[in-house]
């Protein structure tokens, strides 16, 4: 298991670091002149492969994970890290239970007698 | 009656007492004006130049399985710009196992995989209802449940004034009609969040330029060429001085190879950005690049050696110096 992860970990790795680009020779890209602050945003490849394997510790198989960090501006990327804990996750059912319950409770008090 | 429906009208009977003892409760406890403050303030200031009806009928629907909401709304207002998707495809990139559900942050990057501008409205009930009337069906993050906390994403394409209805596309129904205070009750959990996905060459109705900019870099990260060539042209043509979309575009043709049209957009912005030093430092690369060296020293000369960017334009002209340095030994 532990073996599995850690080649996990690794795999992403390298084929995060196989996907970075960049602009063209010398060229500045257009994402580097937004204002100062973006640049001390950077986030680095070693934090996107950490955001990934996160994602595949929550149930993502790992080329999964790894595309759906590409699709992510830095701020996104730090952003997910925090997320994926606590952050609405839309879903649907859940609660159903609780509503069942708690309707059953209402129709118990109001009209049995 | 059997024993089951009797027992199903009984149930319903209590939702129907308990839902009277919610709605006694809340309106006990506030004023209206608080409970719904945006439906408030649409009675009196409808947003100007929207129609009182719209209803955006050729928004597709797919009615999603149990719990995936967020594939199925996502299929819905990218099959709406033209991506041939069904929510299938989407569970992979979208959904998350251990959560049971979608998180914000992914339903946003998830349609740039698919060369598609993702953006976050303000958090208004106008600006919501200007998406819809302007044609963008607006996907929105709501609390559905009756009384804990139940995430749910959906998709309104229309809405009608006069009966106060908003009209979405959630769940399993194709057409579900909210009463707007209803409606404002389960987004505003979510602190009215809303998106909109675009075709690159369209810019959604509300966007503001600084954020517009940001959402189209972001597809840019992992967009094909074509796409977000004409995200940047398209951001231009609306902002005509927007520095980004000016280096961006650059780049593109640069890349390409296409060189005199990279030089002459960089010489446009300069125009309006003449301290840029990305312009500056872009611009001297691209002239090198057709073998224009003096130019382009000349140029960089002009670049403040104190801005962040310090390190590039000393590398640039580094590379700049090395070409004309191999240039004369070429000639000896």
């Amino acid at each position: 298991m532990m073996m599995k992860k850690l080649v996990g970990r690794g795999l992403i790795v390298s084929m995060l670091a196989l996907s970075i680009q960049t602009a063209g020779a010398g060229m500045i890209g257009a994402d580097k002149a937004a204002a100062q602050a973006d640049r001390s945003m950077v986030v680095s490849v070693l934090t996107r492969a950490e955001t990934a394997s996160q994602l595949q510790a929550q149930g993502v198989d790992t080329r999964a994970a790894l595309e759906r960090v590409a699709a992510m501006n830095d701020q996104e990327v730090s952003q997910l890290a925090a997320d994926m804990k606590s952050a609405p996750a839309g879903a649907d059912g859940g609660t159903i239970l609780a509503v069942v319950v708690i309707a059953a409770a209402v129709w118990y008090f109001a009209f049995r007698k | 009656m059997n024993g089951i429906s009797i027992l199903k009208a009984r149930v319903r009977a209590g939702f129907a007492v308990f839902a009277g003892c919610l709605l006694a409760l809340l309106s006990g406890c506030a004023p209206l004006g608080q409970l719904v403050p945006q439906t408030w303030e649409l009675r009196s200031h409808w947003p100007q130049g929207v129609p009182q009806t719209v209803e955006l009928t050729q928004v597709p629907f797919f009615p999603q399985d149990e719990f995936q909401c967020g594939p199925a709304a996502l299929a819905t207002v990218l099959a709406h710009t033209g991506v041939p998707i069904t929510p299938e495809p989407l569970v992979s990139q979208v959904w998350l196992p251990s959560r049971q559900g979608s998180l914000q942050v992914e339903m946003l990057a998830t349609p740039r995989r698919y060369n598609r501008i993702s953006y976050v409205l303000a958090p208004s009930y106008a600006d919501m209802l200007r998406e819809v009337a302007a044609g963008n069906p607006v996907l929105v993050l709501q609390d559905i449940g009756a009384v804990l906390t139940q995430w749910h994403y959906a998709v309104i394409n229309g809405f009608d004034y006069s009966s106060g209805t908003v009209f979405l596309r959630s769940g399993t129904q194709a057409r579900q009609e909210m009463p707007f205070t209803a409606f404002e009750r389960t987004w505003i959990k979510s602190r009215y969040w809303a998106m909109v996905t675009m075709p690159p060459d369209k810019i959604p109705a509300t966007a503001a330029e600084d954020a517009w900019m940001t959402a189209v870099l972001a597809m840019a990260r992992t967009g094909d060429g074509a796409s977000i060539t004409t995200a940047y042209e398209t951001a231009l043509r609306r902002w005509p001085d927007n520095l980004q979309a000016a280096i961006g575009l650059a780049n593109e043709h640069h890349s390409r190879g296409s060189l005199i049209t990279a030089a002459a957009i960089l010489r446009r912005a300069l125009l309006a950005h003449p301290k840029s030093v990305v312009l500056i430092n872009n611009l001297a690369q691209t002239l090198s690049d057709q073998g224009r060296h003096g130019e382009a020293l000349t140029l960089l000369g002009q670049a403040d050696t104190n801005s962040p960017f310090g390190e590039e334009v000393r590398s640039t002209r580094e590379l700049i110096e090395q070409r004309i340095e191999q240039q004369r030994s070429a000639l000896r």
